[in-house]
């Protein structure tokens, strides 16, 4: 279960044709891997959405359920976001809690939904002080072939645009979509050298040094980043990555979440 | 009922009533003779057998295999063979003499080489040899993976398959028993290569493939030029 | 829900409250091979049923520790997605998945061949993504169609379903509803040839009803058997000749 030492002979193939400005499977540096979104899987959750970005699988699902509001915020739902990287995702996946990897996933999943303000959590408030709508949003990663956060993010805010939240088995009234008021989309690019590359694959993953996943709203604003891995990246590079992921995320609104 | 209907079988599956039959990938109960494996079925020689579609490499002395470095302790090199178990080479296992404290600038973490397996013991102790002109450090060209079990089809019979590919690929091409595959050649060369080798791969439980592939790299290679 | 002074009838013409038969399952649907990091795997819808199963295998122990020297060892984890359950649950194992996982792993261990990969371990995991009474039966299904599919060895593959007591009836592979309100429950798994390695029991049940129960659950275990046979023969199914006449002696290659 622990990582296996890629081959100098496969990192200077990838090396070699970034400098011909090509991939391992022919896609283009800004080019993402066939994508196929499912939502509604999970009939017993309130929301869910199956994404699979190439390879890589992750089951999302949302369950909003009553609750007690934090005691800053009394007028305020909760929403709570985790993570399990389960073994059956990747040989190097172990069980237990999740780790600073699947705790990062679940953050950074959680500022697109939070900072986009997707979910108006005032309006999920029910009764101020005692009791709101905890809306749980729980990532089940099934199969890492590399880019878990983006894969992750769009199962996210799929499965929240198709919730609902079930207020009649609370006796709280009749059951109604989740009101969803933007639609927050990461693109997730690494730095390789002088290139960056866009929706990296496990090979690709193993390699750079550094990742950067921008987060981007309906209207073009810059909603979550973060940067991850132990090396540098160049203020040239993010910029370039803030431009594309803006249209990239674009370009995945309109085709898979009809906005 | 014997379950050799179409040649693919599971592990169970009925294949003779006669346990003197019994071959590999096979167990004998009670007077039957069944299926250990996931694979298919054939008779030969006077044996059923279950050839394997999947599986794991499990090495066996005198095996050439393609291994990457993980790790050098003491006097050995850990070397992972793709395999339930890693394979250990012995400094005195080089074709010329190394110090100990030379080991990583002879041969680092990350390198792959081409080595035969010298023995394995009773514990799945794993020993491997480079001392062969045939062996070496790879440190040109590419290396690509596929199931062990389909190395078989990829030689050919009596290396028919995988002479032809030398021929037609103009590429040096050696094949791991553990699965794994290295290619040398120009870019263009090694890139049809490698294309082929999944084919290759991927069907090869069918018939007529040496025909088809002979044809796919013809049109390939006639669409380049 | 269910008023207090409602009795909710489990049949209505001799049919469930899904229409089914007494003796019937619920609808099965399997895919092999479904995911690429795993050695095996295996998609199962039982009903309202969905489960993962993935086998990884044989591959090095960690801890060292805990490796055997003749023999790999086999261990099954049985995990519950949070949204699989109509309240949410908590993310991580039980005492109830900790013990599923157990029953589970020692159904199956009886036919494979450990001794084949001495100090190596074989692991099995099963994701529940949801869930709607007889997840355990529906995860050993997919399991052991996952272990085929790693080209793990074994002896058969094992099949595994419930029977319950509804109703004063017995009835094959209860739903949540059925297994909620019902009377017993009695999950168990065998190899097509009849060898059951898996029998849990809860509930009240004659000696006779028993009998009946475990009679209903084998027959459903003999119609599992059949489709997890077809989807891993379907695989490969447009397969017309061998795959090479000689055994496995390489030509040798030079460099």
């Amino acid at each position: 279960m622990s990582d296996v030492v890629m081959a100098e002979i496969r990192k200077d193939y990838l090396y070699h044709l970034v400098l011909k400005g090509e991939r391992a499977d022919g896609r283009a540096f800004d080019e993402y891997r066939e994508i196929v979104l499912e939502t509604g899987p999970v009939k017993k959750a309130d929301g869910s959405a199956l994404v699979k970005l190439g390879n890589t699988q992750v089951m999302v699902g949302v369950k909003i359920q009553p609750g007690e509001p934090f005691s800053d915020t009394p007028n305020k739902g909760v929403i709570i976001t985790n993570a399990e990287l389960v073994p059956l995702a990747s040989p190097s996946f172990e069980p237990g809690p999740p780790n600073e990897v699947g705790i990062e996933l679940a953050r950074v999943v959680d500022r697109g939904v939070r900072e986009s303000g997707a979910i108006d959590l005032e309006a999920l408030c029910i009764t101020p002080g005692e009791k709101v709508w905890i809306v749980f949003i729980d990532v089940h990663v099934l199969d890492d072939c590399g880019n878990l956060m983006d894969a992750s993010s769009l199962g996210a805010i799929a499965a929240l645009m198709t919730a609902k939240v079930p207020a009649a088995q609370y006796a709280l009234g009749e059951d109604y979509p989740l009101p969803v008021k933007d639609v927050p989309v990461a693109t997730t690019a690494v730095e390789f050298g002088d290139a960056i590359i866009f929706d990296p694959d496990t090979d690709e993953e193993s390699v750079a040094d550094t990742k950067l996943t921008v987060i981007t709203t309906a209207d073009g604003l810059v909603c979550g980043m973060q940067k991850s891995g132990p090396g540098f990246i160049s203020q040239d590079h993010i910029y370039r990555i803030v431009d594309i992921a803006c249209e990239r995320a674009k370009e995945i609104r309109e085709k898979f979440l009809e906005v | 009922m014997d379950r050799m209907d179409r040649n693919v079988v599971v592990p169970g599956d009925q294949l003779s009533d006669d346990p003197k039959k019994a071959g590999e990938g096979t167990y004998v109960r009670d007077g039957i003779v069944r299926s250990l494996l996931y694979g298919m079925a054939s008779s030969y020689k006077d044996k059923v057998r279950v050839i394997p579609l999947a599986g794991k490499y499990v090495p066996s002395p005198g095996d050439t295999v393609i291994g990457t470095v993980q790790d050098i302790v003491f006097s050995n090199w850990i070397v992972n063979i793709n395999s339930p178990y890693e394979g250990l080479l012995h400094i005195s296992e080089l074709p010329r003499k190394i110090e100990m404290n030379e080991m990583s600038k002879y041969l680092r973490i990350g390198s792959s080489v081409m080595v035969r397996v010298k023995d394995v013991d009773s514990t799945m102790k794993v020993e491997l040899t480079m001392n062969d002109r045939r062996l070496g450090i790879l440190t040109r060209g590419r290396v690509a993976e596929i199931s062990p079990t389909r190395v078989p089809r990829l030689i050919g019979k009596g290396g028919s398959m995988i002479n032809m590919l030398k021929k037609e690929l103009n590429c040096n091409i050696f094949v791991g028993q553990n699965g794994r595959i290295w290619v040398d050649g120009n870019d263009d060369d090694m890139d049809l290569a490698l294309k082929t080798i999944l084919i290759i791969e991927k069907e090869a439980h069918t018939t007529g493939l040496t025909d088809r592939i002979m044809e796919f790299l013809r049109s390939e290679k006639e669409a380049r030029s | 829900m269910i008023g207090m002074d409602e009795k909710l009838s489990f049949f209505k013409d001799g049919l469930r409250l899904d229409g089914r038969r007494p003796d019937e399952l619920r609808p099965i649907k399997m895919e092999v091979g479904v995911l690429a990091r795993a050695d095996g795997s295996c998609y199962m819808e039982m009903g309202e049923n969905k489960v993962m199963a993935a086998v990884y295998g044989p591959r090095e122990v960690h801890p060292r520790h805990l490796q055997e020297a003749t023999r790999a060892i086999v261990r099954y984890r049985y995990n519950m997605a949070s949204f699989s359950v109509e309240e949410r649950k908590r993310p991580g194992p039980d005492r109830r998945s900790n013990e599923v996982s157990k029953v589970s792993r020692e159904a199956l261990e009886p036919v494979i061949l450990t001794s084949y990969f001495p100090k190596s371990v074989v692991d099995v995991f099963v994701e529940v993504l949801q869930a709607d009474a007889g997840t355990r039966t529906a995860g050993i299904n997919a399991a052991s169609v996952a272990l085929a599919d790693a080209g793990i060895p074994m002896k058969s593959l094992i099949s595994s379903c419930a029977a319950g007591k509804v109703d004063g009836e017995i009835v094959l592979d209860p739903m949540k509803i059925e297994d909620n309100f019902g009377e017993a429950d009695v999950p168990i798994a065998m190899t097509p040839s009849g060898d059951i390695t898996l029998l849990q029991m809860d509930g009240r049940l004659t000696p006779e009803e028993f009998r009946r129960a475990l009679e209903l659950a084998k027959a459903g275990c003999q119609q599992i058997y059949e489709i997890q046979r077809r989807v891993l023969v379907d695989r490969y199914s447009h397969v017309e000749g061998e795959i090479c006449e000689e055994p496995s002696a390489a030509a040798e290659e030079e460099i």
